[in-house]
């Protein structure tokens, strides 16, 4: 047998194995994570909930939360440089400062696409490079 | 009985011998002059002021189990996690008279009566339940010390300041009896369950 035939002759069982092993992945794992998630909870969940419920009035909810929808485009700089001033979520105030996150173009990225699609109910898909020209016009 | 049965025995025994319904009692022990008795290690006095400006002092704590924290308004890093799990325990014990909850700030600078209290309304709470206190600044972080945990200044730390997360359990002969990890949801868990088995408590 040709080096070619044994390739062809293997290549089924290959591909049912990798589909075995993915399938088992998700049964242990559940679903698939999402790439976003780790940095959310790293980062995000200690203040805004492992949920995005937030903290009463100290820290506000991600969760069907109104602004992060209506100011999209600040999204990045918020997540980066943390926020000074008082903002209104879903009619509530919330004054308590947000703080900065060390963070690259691609966990951003990762973390909005994340929030857009657990929280903010939003079908939107960003990338590092949107990420990147946003970082470019934070006051 | 052979011998190696015993042995076998030998961890139960282990286990029975210490009293799994009695929590530890922190601090060190002194042995008094008069009786020789040994005197377990209790908080000493204070007085500070909360969110009502009311003082609030080591009487106001008199057959209560308090649980303590030390914070500031302003800190950036452990605190709102620290004050979610802290809502857990003011939940739970909220109609319980025995427990209140005291929260320090360790930057008294900044967080005065009225940042206090708005913080207060912040997280919907009632004074009475959790007094956040204030007064002057050392002797807010030598108290930390006489809590057996560390509160200090640190221009490099987030908000200025390094404070550890810890929710000190103390019952109501004001002795220390337990140390968790406010910012960690299974460690304020078995606060919950160590504080009803301190309830329980003769």
């Amino acid at each position: 047998m040709d080096k070619n035939k044994i390739i062809r002759y293997l290549a089924p069982f290959a591909i049912v194995g990798i589909i075995i092993i993915f399938i088992l992945n998700v049964i242990t794992h559940g679903s698939i994570q999402h790439p976003g998630k780790s940095t959310y909870q790293s980062r995000c969940a200690q203040c805004h909930g492992d949920n995005g419920e937030g903290i009463k009035a100290l820290t506000p909810p991600l969760f069907q939360a109104d602004l992060p929808v209506q100011h999209f485009d600040s999204l990045p700089c918020w997540i980066k440089f943390g926020m000074n001033h008082s903002i209104k979520v879903n009619g509530i105030d919330y004054d308590q400062p947000m703080y900065p996150n060390e963070v690259d173009e691609i966990q951003t990225a990762n973390v909005i696409n994340f929030m857009c699609q657990e929280f903010f109910n939003y079908d939107t898909t960003v990338n590092s490079i949107w990420v990147k020209q946003k970082w470019k016009d934070c006051e | 009985m052979r011998i190696t049965n015993l042995l076998l025995l030998s961890p139960l025994l282990l286990i029975f011998s210490c009293n799994p319904d009695k929590l530890p009692v922190y601090g060190t022990k002194t042995i008094s002059p008069a009786t020789g008795d040994s005197i377990d290690y209790t908080l000493p006095t204070f007085a500070y002021v909360d969110q009502d400006s009311n003082l609030v002092s080591e009487a106001t704590t008199q057959n209560k189990i308090f649980v303590t924290e030390f914070f500031f308004t302003s800190c950036p890093s452990i605190c709102p996690k620290m004050q979610a799990q802290m809502l857990r325990v003011y939940e739970k014990y909220k109609s319980n008279s025995d427990v209140i909850i005291l929260a320090f700030t360790i930057d008294p600078q900044r967080d005065s009566v009225g940042k206090l209290k708005s913080y207060e309304k912040k997280l919907g709470i009632e004074s009475s339940k959790w007094h956040l206190l204030t007064g002057d600044k050392d002797s807010i972080y030598t108290l930390a010390e006489s809590f057996l945990v560390s509160a200090a200044e640190d221009a490099d730390a987030p908000g200025g300041h390094v404070h550890s997360g810890n929710f000190i359990l103390a019952d109501k002969q004001r002795r220390l009896r337990g140390y968790y990890d406010g910012t960690k949801e299974e460690s304020v868990q078995k606060l919950l369950d160590e504080l009803d088995l301190l309830l329980k408590e003769k």
